[in-house]
């Protein structure tokens, strides 16, 4: 062991920048990996501080499964169960506080965007929890529109006892009076408005309704059997917890950690590539040095340890250096996300979070990827003769046996080629595999041709150096092959995703025209129905349905529910109005025949997303959760529309909305004007109802289209960055392979500066070398890219998406560009070495 | 007593017509404490020999004798071992580690074999000092000559205080002032520290300082004669062998 370290430790030294470059590319595949995961983990936590919980002295929790309201009768059968001391009913919801009434803008970074109503009763929550009041007094049994507010809230909106407080309310707004300013310490409270429960259900329009119940047993009593008691008394449409809202956005959090996950290991793969070349190149310079090793007495082992420890203390150093900077970068990117997941998710995201479980997987990861890409080169080491300590260092050219294995790497790709016209996504998978596979075993193979064909290209710009490149590229194919392959995943990257944002963006935006396609929106605060969304009682569709030039109105409604344990929202839809304002993209079902179901029955349109997640079909009878019991519905179709697309969702009929759900507020309002009517006249009287009802804001549609296409543009732009930034490896791989050909050659530059080479001619050599290479990794990158693309889209398909193929002409052309780019910027630093060859020191160079 | 011995050893390389017999059927055996030089046209097989004997290749036919065992059929383990601790091999490279310094060099068989550090090398540092080395211990394989390389090298070769040093045209780089210094350097092997050396060369003057010289021909010893004149007599008698020959 000792002697391993003894020559890694020396050799890595020796070796400075090569040792630099491979330990940069680990460090950058591991930040990748570790610091994307540390920002998913706050924002699962802000969206936790959402949840309901109150720091009380409570035993449990009682709510509805669904994390919807329930009859506060409830309440009675709770008290009335042997062990219960007290029992206290809630009714709670996160308001989105618009900006005309207080409400923080979307892009400002502090304020108020949302409040916590809670509804109680004075009496019982003082008996279940500590208020601590600053000023004023608490709530009593005779208030009526009094509230009590946080000292935070106060503050915020400079609020003092005795000011009255706007809230939006089903009903348009709600006027109340602060009675009291408390002391909260908890930070989901932070915002908490505190009155009385008829109140509260008046705002939120849930007239005898409550959402969570909070148990205080007697002192003697056994808990668990008076939780048991308690559970068989009240049914499973119960659970003992919190409500949980944004539950839901889980599923979409789960899904940005996969491709967190994906992008680092896509950095990683790029590092081993470099890696195994870099070894590779290292132990076949070094044959000489481990011949003789062999001669003196050292073991075949001990050369294999030696490479590894080498690459184990690259892999240790490159990681530990990647954590650092992958910290960093997380730090960042929350930094720059807060403003918009306050905006849109009312929550506030704290520092980044790394749990053990990243940390281990990243060190064990990055480590680990290091050693085994270093692993065959180490093997080699085995087949290491003593006799090469007598031979003359010479510099190599590559057995061409890659011949062979290149008949199988086209055999591979032809096959992978054909499957993809099977539409079987298991298939698809293995046939992208083996299309990467063939592919780099083709890739030596293509050095040359490809060499031939750009030198006869760059003949007119490198007329004297192009030949001696295109030889010097050619002589060792493995390595630029492998080089190339590096570049040619960040690139492949580039134009998959590109790809699969072009798809989808057309694809949303067909979702777009279909769903959101009426002359004017009346659009909720959050563009997530859900999230703060107060919502209007039903006398505002009547009011605008009233107003003279408005032909057409039709409105949704939400509900919360779980099917067999999965979370989904419900949409609420009256089954006449709806297909002609609104309407649906169908997957599956006829739009006619599935409408008319949901009039008739319990019938239910699923969304792609939750059908390809739950495996649930056209035909199944699923059973929802709803406050008052488990019910059973039919699937007629599956079907999306643009503001769900992302989350499990399902369409009711409004009538089975509110039977079973007790839900009949109006969270989205869609408006057409009839063809003759008088549209300044029809839209002052949109505004006039708009302005009655804060929690909405009315939007012409055409305007909103556009602000959407907005986003994806930015989207595209973001994902642009990251797609380059993930061509770094690739750079950093061509830099590393040309720094290697240029020490090996030294002897050869020498003797080209020798016999009349200008420094200038040495450098475009270089340059035209590069260029080679690089073109060669994007002429891979492209074909794996399309390949990457089609497979993308085949799996959002399988996924409940309604995409079509688009091809990702502008990344094509971005990943053009980018690679000429790496070209040039991989030869700079190498060519500026070899031009400056002292050719005396070169000719000796051993 | 004879301390190496080579009975009918052959080595062909290659198969078929495209086989070449680099030696035929050598027979040779070097008594302990003997300077043998082995000297041959290119190609003759003077190497492959050196490389037999020194466990670094395997023979067609034949036998290899290391003080009485016969290593021809040793495992590779065992080769290693044997090579670790009863040979110490010198080259025309020099063969440092461009990493390490001259005493790290010098101690790698101790290191290699389990010694303890502080002791590899302070016996490094000793063979350096008695190479003339002993200013450039912390000296890497780039800052020194040819020559110092060389006398290096025989340090490394000397540390693990061997039976015998394999030399394979140790002086083939170097220039006649630091080649007639590293001949010397193995002759005091020989005569002052008791080693038995096998030394390849193609130069008579550098084969003068050997006890007895052997001429192989197209894998086959032609010739071997013990040298007992004085180092320009044995030059001039080399040199008149080596023509006709």
């Amino acid at each position: 062991m000792r002697i391993q370290w003894l020559l890694a430790t020396r050799y890595l030294r020796g070796r400075l920048r090569r040792s630099v470059l491979t330990t940069l590319a680990i460090s950058f595949g591991v930040a990748i990996l570790f610091g994307m995961n540390g920002l998913i983990p706050p924002m699962l936590e802000a969206f936790r501080h959402s949840m309901y919980t109150s720091a009380g002295q409570v035993d449990p929790t009682i709510s509805s499964v669904s994390n919807g309201t329930f009859n506060q009768s409830v309440l009675n059968e709770v008290s009335s169960t042997a062990g219960v001391e007290q029992a206290a009913g809630y009714l709670a919801q996160t308001i989105t506080l618009p900006t005309s009434l207080g409400g923080s803008s979307s892009n400002a970074l502090s304020g108020v965007s949302s409040v916590n109503l809670t509804g109680i009763d004075p009496a019982a929550a003082q008996s279940t929890h500590a208020y601590s009041m600053l000023s004023g007094r608490f709530l009593s049994a005779e208030d009526t529109e009094a509230v009590v507010i946080s000292q935070a809230l106060a503050a915020n909106l400079n609020l003092s006892v005795g000011d009255p407080l706007t809230l939006p309310a089903t009903s348009g707004t709600a006027m109340l009076t602060i009675v009291g300013i408390m002391n909260v310490t908890s930070p989901t409270a932070v915002n908490q408005v505190l009155t009385p429960l008829p109140t509260a259900q008046s705002v939120l329009g849930a007239a005898g309704q409550i959402n969570s119940i909070d148990v205080l047993f007697t002192a003697s009593a056994d808990r668990a059997s008076v939780q048991a008691a308690l559970a068989q008394r009240l049914g499973d449409t119960y659970k003992f917890g919190s409500v949980e809202t944004g539950s839901e956005f889980t599923t979409a959090l789960s899904l940005g950690s996969a491709i967190m996950w994906f992008f680092g290991i896509a950095a990683l793969l790029m590092a081993a590539f470099i890696i195994f070349n870099t070894f590779r190149t290292l132990v076949a310079e070094r044959q000489r040095d481990l011949g003789m090793l062999r001669a003196i007495g050292a073991k075949r082992s001990t050369l294999e340890g030696m490479i590894l420890m080498e690459s184990l203390l690259q892999g240790i150093l490159g990681t530990a250096i990647g954590l650092v900077l992958g910290a960093l970068l997380t730090i960042g990117m929350l930094r720059l996300m807060s403003s918009f997941i306050q905006s849109y998710l009312h929550a506030s995201v704290g520092g980044p979070i790394f749990s053990p479980g990243t940390f281990v997987a990243s060190i064990l990861i990055g480590v680990g990827f290091t050693v085994a890409s270093a692993y065959f080169p180490a093997r080699s080491t085995l087949n290491v003769s003593p006799l090469e300590a007598m031979r003359p260092a010479v510099g190599t050219t590559e057995n061409r046996r890659m011949h062979n294995r290149a008949w199988i790497g086209l055999g591979l790709i032809v096959v992978a080629g054909a499957c993809l016209f099977l539409n079987n996504i298991g298939v698809t998978t293995l046939a992208l595999l083996a299309f990467l596979v063939g592919l780099i075993l083709v890739a030596p193979a293509l050095v040359r041709p490809v060499a031939v064909v750009f030198s006869s290209l760059f003949g007119f710009i490198f007329p004297r150096e192009n030949a001696l490149a295109r030889e010097n590229i050619s002589r060792q194919p493995g390595r630029a092959a492998i080089t190339a392959s590096s570049l040619m995943i960040g690139l492949a990257l580039t134009i998959a995703i590109v790809g699969m944002v072009t798809s989808t963006r057309f694809g949303f935006m067909g979702y777009l025209d279909k769903s959101l396609g009426s002359d004017y929106i009346f659009m909720p605060t959050s563009l997530v129905l859900g999230n703060g969304n107060l919502g209007a009682d039903p006398s505002l569709e009547q009011k605008v349905l009233q107003i003279d030039g408005v032909s057409e109105v039709t409105a949704v409604r939400l509900a919360y529910s779980q099917e067999d344990g999965n979370n989904l929202e419900v949409l609420g839809i009256d089954p006449t109005t709806f297909p002609t304002v609104s309407g649906l993209e169908f997957v599956h079902g006829d739009p006619q025949q599935s409408y008319a179901a949901l009039a008739k029955g319990r019938s239910i349109i699923v969304n792609g997303i939750f059908s390809a997640t739950y495996n649930v079909n056209t035909g199944d009878r699923i059973t929802l959760k709803t406050p008052n019991g488990d019910q059973v519905y039919t699937v007629v179709a599956v079907a999306m529309d643009y503001l769900n697309a992302k989350l499990a969702t399902g369409y009711i009929s409004q009538t089975y909305l509110q039977k079973d759900f007790n839900v009949t507020n109006d969270v989205l309002i869609l408006v057409n004007q009839s063809k003759n009517a008088d549209k300044s006249k029809v839209l002052t009287a949109l505004q006039e109802q708009a302005h009655n009802y804060p929690a909405f804001t009315l939007l012409n549609s055409a305007a909103f289209k556009q602000s959407q296409e907005q986003i994806f543009s930015m989207v595209m732009i973001g994902l642009y960055m990251m797609t380059i930034i993930l061509t770094i490896p690739g750079l950093i791989a061509m830099a590393n392979t040309m720094s290697i050909n240029v020490i090996e050659r030294t002897r050869e530059i020498g003797m080209l500066r020798a016999g009349g080479a200008t420094r200038g001619q040495i450098r475009r050599m270089i340059l035209a070398e590069s260029l080679m290479l690089s073109i060669l990794g994007t002429l891979l990158g492209v074909a794996v890219g399309l390949f990457l693309s089609d497979f993308i889209i085949k799996a959002m398909v399988v996924k409940g998406f309604k995409l079509s193929f688009y091809f990702p002409t502008s990344g094509i052309l971005i990943a053009l560009v980018v690679g000429i780019l790496v070209g040039v910027l991989a030869s700079l630093a190498p060519a500026r070495k070899a031009a400056r060859t002292q050719i005396v020191e070169a000719l000796r160079y051993e | 007593m004879a301390i190496i011995e080579v009975k009918q050893l052959s080595k062909t390389y290659g198969q078929g017509s495209a086989a070449v017999t680099a030696l035929d059927g050598v027979n040779l055996a070097i008594e302990k404490g003997q300077f043998v030089t082995v000297m041959g046209p290119s190609g003759c097989g003077k190497s492959t020999l050196l490389h037999l004997i020194g466990g670094l290749d395997r023979p067609s036919a034949g036998s290899v004798f290391i003080e009485d065992k016969d290593i021809s059929m040793l495992p590779d383990d065992k080769l290693t071992e044997l090579r670790r601790r009863k040979m110490g091999f010198v080259f025309q490279f020099f063969n440092l580690i461009p990493v390490l310094s001259a005493e790290e060099n010098a101690a790698l068989p101790l290191i290699l074999d389990g010694v303890k550090p502080e002791i590899a090398h302070t016996r490094a540092a000793e063979w350096l000092a008695r190479n003339q080395m002993g200013d450039r211990l912390s000296h890497r394989p780039d800052q020194l000559s040819g020559g110092q390389q060389q006398r290096v090298a025989i340090a490394r070769a000397m540390v693990a205080d061997p039976l015998m040093l394999l030399a394979d045209e140790p002086t083939g780089n170097l220039d006649s002032r630091a080649s007639d210094d590293i001949a010397a350097l193995l002759r005091h092997a020989v005569s002052d520290w008791g080693r038995t050396v096998l030394m390849v060369t193609h130069d008579p003057r550098i084969a003068a300082y050997a006890d007895r010289i052997v001429f192989l021909k197209d894998g086959r010893v032609v010739d071997d004669t013990l040298l007992d004149g004085g180092k320009a007599e044995n030059t001039r008698m080399l040199k008149e062998k080596v023509d006709r020959l």
